[in-house]
């Protein structure tokens, strides 16, 4: 195996094509006109002897006139860095090693289902352990293993599983004084 | 004078207590723990600790976040010299040479060097806080709505500019923020705005779950979405510091310090912009440039000290203006808020003795941090190892615990879900964070003096550019935007190089 290449987390180190920084822009402005218009529908106040620098639109229409001023300034920059031109979508992106759409949207479901599904509607204790136990199940998963070499991993998952789901009953609201879901 | 000394005094006695200590302690290593394993920041940890914290006393609360604090973004170096992966943003410029000395061999020589550098540049923070402070809160204490309306602004801009990528995307995420905390009762007349008949949204989107959505959620999304990472090296030689190599580059420590302080004290940009600038600034001094990069130990030390002394710079403007100077910072003020706290001018006012607390608290976990960063080495490594399959989760779970600990109401949890899964697409589309977060953060003093400064002037805008301190921030805020403009750079540039030209040869 490769040595791990240099990692940044700075945003800015790889470019998006200008395209995509276009449609960006074309949601901002309708995301900053439909907060101009929310705020110009908003009441004055003027019966009650209300100024007009204390509208409660007066701020959010400032801020949604600003914000789709940036998005014109963004789709105008984008424009002039030929984000109409065939092929401004950018040349197919080279597939970054090791990243997997399919495991971010398995994390962000089964982290949407611990979160909506299971908190309000179990014991905290329990649904915490059902979710460690499925998240950690779920990726550790392999197609290739026996019925046998899976039993390992299961017990392992439904071990922590079970540890998580007590401790953190035990340190929140018993050390800490926190109230769980 | 005195009378300081004997607070200051005091205030360290009143933590010698063996409860306070082993607050500390855990405290700090969790921090070093937290900063240490790659998807968990220091923002994470502060905010996560705020909720978990707020049934202790102030003082207490306020240090076991300190600690949080100092010891993530000192933790961060850990897996950027063993892994080259930075634990968090403010480590990515210790990869640069880190790694390359755990490749020589030298893994355990490059923590010496990232404990060194990062205890003396939090020691040269605390020290500037300590000085600056006092001096800017009674600066401070004579601002009116209109120096605090262009603090807002000015704080926004220069975020947006500096925190790294592109600043026009950086003032989009900053005005959204501030939309955002529009969001709920308004004050002047108690209307309830954009929230459409939803009671949860009428007391305004919380602040604690927002940053626990954008900072624990989208970063537990991220580092599911990315490669696993390895030790790279479990051969560790001495990591005991070398007083050679801090005498040697002592110029370094105290030019990164001074860096790394400033950025701080500019709302905000936060520890990863203060690494980035102090190791620029280092390798631009440098007798030994081309060793940057490589594996340089100077590098390595100019980058851990301007990180580690932007923590306390990034405290100045929480106690003084009540601006954060940083993310980890702002779940701090947050946090201050919460134990009845009033950061600003007035806190010196307020409650004096607990700027000497602060004071004590830094040094208190500085000395923690290097007590762990001497010892702690292998259960670090086992940490490193825990696959991210088994942590997540976990992570996951303290999120959503975090995000309902304050109010206990589930509608946190659903505000928490919906910032994770924002802040990860505004990321994916290369939006900078932190003026999000800074919007949110400066929202209510952003509009309440714009609109008092208005109702005193009787809507004349003059004072807001005519009154001295007014008009030179709205003058570098006006200069900060036409600086990310391309052509309107080579102008500004051109102008000063020209101003430069004539002076000298005048002189």
């Amino acid at each position: 195996m490769s040595e791990p290449e240099a990692q940044s987390v700075l945003p800015h180190e790889q470019k998006l094509p200008p395209r995509v920084d276009l449609w960006t822009a074309a949601v901002f402005l309708a995301a900053g006109a439909a907060i101009i218009y929310a705020a110009w529908v908003m009441p004055t106040f003027r019966e009650q002897l209300g100024q007009a620098y204390t509208a409660p639109g007066l701020v959010p229409a400032l801020y949604g006139t600003i914000i789709a001023i940036l998005a014109l300034w963004l789709a105008a920059r984008s424009l002039g860095r030929g984000a109409l031109k065939r092929g401004a979508g950018g040349p197919p992106r080279a597939r970054r090693e090791g990243y997997s759409n399919v495991r971010l949207v398995l994390a962000a479901a089964l982290c949407l289902g611990f979160a909506v599904g299971m908190v309000t509607r179990l014991p905290f204790w329990l649904a915490t352990a059902i979710f460690v136990f499925l998240f950690i199940l779920i990726f550790e998963w392999r197609r290739e293993q026996s019925w046998r070499a899976r039993l390992r991993p299961i017990v392992t998952a439904a071990l922590l599983a079970g540890i998580t789901g007590l401790l953190v009953v035990l340190v929140f609201e018993r050390v800490f004084l926190v109230r769980l879901p | 004078m005195l009378d300081g000394l004997s607070q200051l005094g005091s205030a360290f006695a009143g933590f010698m207590t063996p409860g306070t200590l082993v607050n500390v302690l855990w405290a700090t290593f969790l921090g070093i723990v937290i900063g240490a394993l790659p998807g968990l920041t220091a923002t994470m940890g502060v905010a996560l600790m705020t909720t978990l914290t707020f049934t202790m006393p102030h003082n207490q609360a306020i240090l076991v976040l300190v600690c949080i604090y100092v010891g993530a973004i000192y933790g961060g170096s850990r897996s950027a010299i063993l892994l080259n992966i930075p634990g968090t943003p403010a480590s990515a410029c210790s990869t640069l040479d880190g790694f390359p000395l755990a490749r020589q061999g030298l893994a355990g020589r490059a923590m010496g060097i990232s404990t060194s550098g990062s205890w003396l540049g939090t020691l040269f923070g605390t020290l500037c806080v300590a000085l600056f402070t006092p001096l800017l809160s009674e600066a401070a204490l004579s601002f009116q709505s209109y120096e605090f309306f262009w603090i807002g602004v000015f704080g926004i801009v220069i975020a947006g500019t500096l925190a790294g990528g592109d600043p026009l995307k950086g003032y989009i995420a900053g005005f959204l923020g501030l939309w955002i905390a529009t969001i709920g009762q308004e004050p002047h007349y108690n209307y309830h705005r954009f929230t459409y008949g939803w009671a949860d949204l009428s007391g305004g989107i919380g602040l604690l779950p927002a940053l626990v959505g954008v900072f624990g959620v989208a970063e537990v999304l991220t580092a599911m979405r990315g490669p696993a990472y390895r030790v790279t090296s479990k051969a560790v030689d001495s990591i005991l510091p070398r007083i050679g190599d801090v005498l040697k580059y002592w110029r370094t420590i105290l030019r990164s310090g001074a860096i790394g302080t400033f950025i701080g004290v500019l709302p905000g940009l936060g520890e990863d912009t203060a690494a980035w600038s102090s190791y620029a600034a280092a390798r631009r001094a440098s007798k030994e440039k081309e060793k940057f990069g490589k594996g340089s130990i100077e590098g390595l030390m100019s980058a851990e000290t301007g990180e580690s002394a932007c923590v306390p710079g990034a405290i100045i403007p929480v106690l003084t203006l009540a601006v954060p100077g940083s993310a980890p910072a702002a779940a701090l003020m947050a946090a201050m808020m919460i134990h009845d706290l009033r950061p600003g001018p007035m806190l010196m006012v307020e409650t004096p003795q607990f700027f000497y607390q602060i004071i004590a608290m830094l040094v208190i976990a500085d000395m923690s941090k290097l007590l762990f960063g001497l010892t702690l080495v292998r259960p670090l490594l086992w940490i490193l190892l825990v696959p991210r399959e088994r942590l997540m989760p976990i992570i996951f779970v303290l999120c959503t615990v975090g995000a309902f600990a304050i109010t206990q109401r589930v509608f946190d949890i659903y505000v928490m879900l919906f910032f994770g899964l924002f802040g990860f697409v505004l990321r994916e589309l290369k939006f900078p964070m932190p003026p999000l977060i800074l919007g949110l953060v400066l929202g209510e003093l952003l509009e309440q003096n714009l609109t008092r400064g208005l109702v005193i002037s009787s809507g004349d805008v003059t004072p807001f550019f005519t009154r001295p301190v007014s008009g030179v921030l709205a003058a570098i805020t006006i200069l900060s935007i036409l600086w990310s403009i391309p052509p309107a750079q080579r102008k500004i540039r051109a102008g000063a190089r020209g101003l430069f030209g004539r002076r000298q040869r005048t002189a």
